[in-house]
C-alpha cells in the first residue's frame, strides 16, 4: 500500500518553503552578527541552497515545477542583535528539521534516511548556534 | 419455523467466524522489533552516562542535561509499548576527556543505528525515531565542543 503522489510532493514542497524562509531569516540574522558568527552564518546559508537544489530536482523528477521564494517571509521574533540573531539561527534550523521530518513519514524509504539525516544535520547545526540540545528536535514541544 | 431456525443457525455459524471472518488476519506490525532495538540503545547510553557521571562528578553540568534528554527518549518509547523490557548492556568508563570522546562516539552511532532502522517503521514511529536520531547527533557535536574546551 503507497500513499497518493501528491502526499510526497506536499512534504517536499514544505521542506522547500522551509528552507526559502530559514534562507530569508539568515540574511536577517548574518547583518546582526560579528564577522566570525556571520561567516558561519553565510556557510549555512550555502548549505541551504544546496539543500534546495537537492529539492528541487527530487520535485523536478516528479514532474513538479518548484515554486520561487517570496521576497520576505515572517520572522519569529524581532532580531535586532547578535544574540537575537543567534536565536533566530538556531530556531530556523529546528523549523526545518520539523519540515524534513514531514519526509521520514512517507513510504519511500530513500526520501525517509534523506529526510532523517538533514534532520540529524539540522539539529546539529541548531546546537553550533544555540550551545544546547533538545530532546526532539523538530517535533512540536 | 424449520427454516426459521436453519437461517438462525446459519448467522451464528458466520457470526463465529470473528474478526477471521472480516478478511486476512493483520501480520503483527514490524514497529515492535523496532521499538525493542530502540528501547536497548537508549537503555545502554543511560547506562554509559550513569558510569561516566559516576567517575567524572565534574562533568556533571554538561553530562545532566544530555541525559535526561536519553530519558525522555526512553520515555517516549517505552509508551508506544506495553511492558517494554530490555535488558541493558553494560556501560563502559574511561577518563574524562576519553568519556566525552567515548560518549560521543556513542551518540553518534546510536544515531545512524536509528536512521538504519526507519524503513519498516509506521510513519509516526520513523517521525520520532528520527527526531530522536537528530538529538543523538546533536548531543555528539555538544560533546565534542565540550571535550575541545579546555
Amino acid at each position: 500500500m503507497s500513499e497518493p503522489a501528491g502526499v510526497a510532493r506536499g512534504a517536499l514542497q514544505a521542506v522547500l518553503a522551509a528552507v526559502d524562509a530559514a534562507s530569508y531569516g539568515y540574511g536577517v540574522a548574518g547583518a546582526h552578527l560579528p564577522a566570525a558568527a556571520r561567516a558561519a552564518a553565510q556557510r549555512d546559508w550555502a548549505e541551504l541552497q544546496v539543500a534546495r537544489d537537492g529539492l528541487v530536482s527530487r520535485l523536478a523528477s516528479r514532474g513538479v515545477p518548484a515554486p520561487a521564494a517570496r521576497d520576505a517571509y515572517q520572522l519569529p521574533f524581532p532580531v535586532h542583535s547578535p544574540a537575537t540573531a543567534v536565536s533566530l539561527a538556531g530556531y530556523l534550523q529546528n523549523r526545518l528539521a520539523g519540515a524534513y521530518l514531514g519526509l521520514v513519514a512517507l513510504d519511500d524509504p530513500t526520501l525517509r534516511a534523506w529526510g532523517a539525516r538533514q534532520a540529524q544535520v539540522c539539529a546539529v547545526r541548531a546546537t553550533g548556534w544555540l550551545g544546547r540540545t533538545v530532546a526532539f528536535p523538530g517535533l512540536s514541544t | 419455523m424449520l427454516a426459521a431456525a436453519g437461517a438462525a443457525v446459519s448467522v451464528l455459524a458466520t457470526g463465529c467466524k470473528g474478526v477471521g471472518g472480516l478478511g486476512t488476519r493483520p501480520r503483527p506490525r514490524p514497529d515492535v522489533a523496532v521499538l525493542r532495538a530502540a528501547i536497548g540503545t537508549e537503555q545502554a547510553l543511560i547506562a554509559r552516562y550513569h558510569s561516566a557521571l559516576a567517575t567524572s562528578p565534574g562533568l556533571k553540568g554538561t553530562l545532566d542535561p544530555v541525559l535526561d534528554q536519553h530519558l525522555a527518549h526512553l520515555a517516549a518509547l517505552r509508551s508506544r509499548l506495553i511492558g517494554a523490557t530490555v535488558a541493558p548492556r553494560p556501560g563502559t568508563s574511561a577518563g574524562q576527556a576519553g568519556t566525552l570522546g567515548a560518549l560521543a562516539d556513542a551518540e553518534q552511532a546510536a544515531a545512524a543505528a536509528l536512521v538504519s532502522r526507519l524503513a519498516t517503521a509506521s510513519p509516526s514511529l520513523a517521525q520520532l525515531l528520527a527526531s530522536i536520531s537528530a538529538s543523538e547527533a546533536s548531543h555528539a557535536a555538544l560533546l565534542r565542543m565540550h571535550g575541545s574546551t579546555p
